[in-house]
């Protein structure tokens, strides 16, 4: 007789066993057919012959095998770093009480259903010589004598008001919104009349910057690395977001009304509230973050194609040109070398986070 | 009460139910090709054009038409014992298939059957000796004008006298009459495809006779005046204009001129119909006086592993026929690759489309013509001089460096034997 102990193991096995039997198909015995390769001149067609450590030896003399990880590993620090503080900045702004804020958590969370090739579509227009991010920045750049203007306008309006409200005895505040309205409309009527009388005058400016084709390195990535930076963080923070936002719903409120009652401000409760009781939610946020962006390949492969290789790789588009490069003759024996390469360094960035980075409890 | 007689009938007839169909079983024989537009084309030749004559061999043809990447398709499929029987393999990538040693070389009987292909195109598909495809079609690049663009403009057409600097002349005329409409001389892709015709006609090759790839001044001569069309403001490259081909800015009549291929007719006659067009050679090199263009070609090959090699030959035979190249010819897919195309009704018909074969048929063979291949670096090999022209179109670098940094690469491509190289040495070693 079957005992219940024994049965109830039996069923859990069974419950699992799919699960099992996926990770045993795809992650184990693929890793170790990866490692086997790795260790050979394997190319799909031929007998593979044993070659020892040359594979890796030969990745680290490659050129483009060590741009590549220059760029995974800048790829990476850059988009995370800035999508957190984003996403925790936007999950912020809509945990507050401000009206439609339905409708802003679903128009925030749409580029996340969108799908990788369509964004991608939309953004090799985005970033057309002639597209709209350069005439955005055209715009802003033959603007700026009147947008400074402007502030600069507005700042002296508005200290003039304060000045004279608090010389007649009234405790205003320098951003007080029906004096802020009045400097405005100042404003507007100023810039206007020096616009038209021709007194500040702007020289039409055509910014043609080649996103998705340059050479040039900006900072400390390649420009395109740069374009396809700014499409992850676009399809990327908005999961990020609602990962936040469901962590900003567990922070009891009472925390903030004693830090109210206390005379802490909006930036002191975020620092020393919002922020040290998300830890458990920023450290899940952060590495999956490093581990996405580590294996990024998809818009490398389809937004950067009119670039130089160098420009865009990373090390997963690297395995994947190894594979399959354009003389046709698959380097499967490099490209599991580089596989595990990766794996590696994935594994190492990972526990650096955990060790120095953030940690999971504040 | 049925009588024995009557029985015996019946079971005669229902016997012979059976029988027939089980007789009449055809062979089957798989085929793939590139999705898109062959599509539609193939599946007419497969179902009705061929369908008398694959049913007269007993012979069922399935054809798969491959919508993803094609190349890691087959590459995939031959890897994992899956390809089909025969499929598709552009002249640029035969050497590369040939080293996977997944091909199965043509026979006599075929290739006796196939002598009235162009030959240029056969020695493509030839290595060590060995034919490894049946090319079904061919093109090269010839030059298409919009007639309205030049007389608006009061512009003589271009014509088979052209050298550069008429033609650069012709456009640059174009340009001061009516470009402040908007109007460019011409749209130009970065890349080798579409240059080779500007540096093959200075008499310059991919491959001296020490198999190296060597810059000469020849190709700078060719490269300097590519990229001059841009620098002097006649041409802009497809991006540039919204586009993503240069065809595109010719079909919205945002250029005069376009240097395309046969593939150009089928998009003008969807997206510009009512475009006034005609089409002569690309222009000549004014010193050496001679013209270049690269014979881009895609042959049907035999996978190794088939199980009826026979039923695929005879299959290929009858795809590659005058009754199917015409067939081809006619949905306006491609050009035919038989030496007798030009005796083709289609050549004589009085229409645009008509001229630009006829012309793209006289360019594939005027002066330096050399197929789209590079022996064993396939695509690869294009790259450095696409990097080169992207750099030195776009302003990125000055001509000088582009040209160095391009024949810095080829230095370490071409003169550094690559792995499948000394397989295939160690291989005829062996052998």
């Amino acid at each position: 007789m079957i005992s219940k102990a024994l049965q109830r193991n039996f069923y859990g096995w069974m419950l699992v066993l799919p699960f099992v039997l996926t990770l045993l198909v795809f992650f184990v015995f693929a890793l170790i057919r990866t490692v086997s390769y790795s260790f050979t001149d394997y190319d799909l067609f031929s007998p593979a012959n044993f070659v020892g450590f040359d594979n890796f030896i030969n990745l680290l003399n490659d050129e483009l095998f060590l741009r590549a990880t220059i760029n995974t590993v800048t790829f990476s620090l850059v988009v995370t770093v800035i999508q957190t503080v984003l996403a925790l900045g936007l999950a912020v702004l809509l945990n507050s009480k401000i009206k439609g804020k339905t409708f802003f958590r679903t128009a925030f969370y749409v580029p996340s259903i969108l799908s990788s090739a369509s964004v991608t579509l939309i953004f090799i227009w985005i970033y057309q010589k002639n597209g709209f991010l350069n005439g955005f920045i055209s715009q802003i750049v033959e603007s700026t004598p009147y947008i400074v203007s402007a502030i600069l306008c507005f700042f002296i309006l508005q200290t003039v008001q304060v000045i004279h409200h608090r010389f007649i005895g009234l405790p205003t505040r320098f951003f007080d919104p029906l004096l802020a309205i009045i400097s405005l409309f100042i404003t507007v009527v100023m810039v206007y009349i020096t616009n038209r009388t021709g007194l500040i005058t702007s020289t039409p400016m055509a910014i043609s910057m080649n996103w998705l084709g340059s050479r040039d390195d900006f900072g400390p990535m390649p420009v395109t690395l740069w374009a396809i930076t700014i499409q992850n963080i676009y399809t990327t923070v908005p999961t990020i977001m609602l990962l936040f936002l469901a962590g900003l719903q567990t922070i009891p409120s009472d925390l903030y009304e004693a830090a109210e009652i206390d005379g802490a401000n909006k930036w002191q409760q975020l620092r020393h509230i919002t922020v040290p009781q998300l830890a458990p939610v920023t450290f899940v946020v952060v590495t999956l973050s490093i581990i996405g962006t580590l294996q990024m390949f998809d818009q490398v492969a389809l937004l950067g194609t009119s670039s130089p290789l160098e420009s865009r790789i990373t090390l997963a588009y690297y395995v994947y040109h190894q594979a399959f490069s354009d003389s046709g003759t698959p380097q499967i024996g490099v490209s599991s070398a580089a596989a595990l390469i990766l794996g590696a360094l994935t594994l190492v960035i990972v526990f650096i986070q955990n060790k120095f980075g953030v940690k999971e409890k504040s | 009460m049925i009588s024995f007689n009557s029985k015996l009938h019946l079971a005669t007839l229902l016997l012979l139910f059976l029988l027939i169909p089980c007789s009449a079983q055809n062979r089957i024989v798989t085929i793939a090709g590139n999705g898109g537009n062959d599509v539609v084309a193939v599946n007419k030749l497969v179902s009705e054009v061929l369908k008398d004559d694959f049913a007269a061999l007993k012979i069922d043809v399935q054809y798969f038409p491959v919508e993803s990447d094609y190349s890691r398709f087959i590459l995939n499929a031959l890897s994992s014992g899956n390809a089909p029987d025969a499929f598709y393999v552009s002249v640029d990538m035969i050497d590369n298939w040939v080293a996977t040693d997944q091909l199965q070389a043509i026979s006599a009987r075929l290739r006796e059957a196939s002598r009235n292909i162009n030959p240029v195109l056969l020695k493509a598909y030839t290595i060590e000796g060995k034919l490894y495809g049946i090319p079904k079609d061919v093109n090269t690049l010839g030059l298409q004008f919009n007639t309205d663009i030049f007389d608006d403009a009061k512009v003589a057409y271009p014509n088979t006298k052209d050298t550069w600097f008429t033609f650069k002349d012709k456009l640059a005329q174009v340009v001061n009459a009516i470009g402040d409409e908007g109007v460019l001389g011409t749209c130009l892709s970065p890349d080798y495809a579409h240059f080779a015709p500007f540096a093959l006609s200075t008499g310059w090759q991919p491959f001296n006779e020490n198999n190296q790839t060597i810059l000469d001044e020849r190709f700078q001569r060719a490269f300097g005046f590519y990229v001059s069309l841009i620098h002097d403001g006649l041409a802009k490259l497809p991006a540039d204009v919204g586009q993503n081909w240069p065809g595109g800015c010719f079909g919205t009549e945002n250029s005069a001129v376009v240097m395309e291929g046969q593939w150009l007719s089928g998009y003008l006659t969807d997206k510009a119909p009512n475009l006034l067009y005609q089409s002569t050679l690309i222009p000549k090199d004014p010193l050496s006086q001679g013209r270049g263009n690269l014979l881009f070609t895609v042959g049907w090959a035999i996978n190794k592993n088939t199980s009826n090699p026979d039923d695929v030959e005879k299959v290929i035979e009858l795809l590659t026929s005058e009754k199917a190249q015409n067939a081809i010819l006619v949905s306006g897919l491609a050009l035919p690759s038989l030496l007798s195309a030009t005796e083709f009704p289609f050549f004589s018909q009085d229409n645009p489309s008509s001229q630009m074969a006829k012309t793209i048929l006289t360019a594939s063979t005027s002066g330096n013509v050399m197929p789209h291949n590079f022996s064993q670096y396939g695509k690869l090999w294009q790259q450095p001089i696409d990097v080169a022209l992207t750099a030195a179109m776009l302003g990125q670098l000055s001509i000088t460096d582009a040209l160095a940094e391009a024949q810095k690469q080829y230095n370490t491509m071409v003169n550094t034997p690559v792995k499948q190289r000394h397989k295939q040495n160690q291989k005829m070693e062996k052998q």
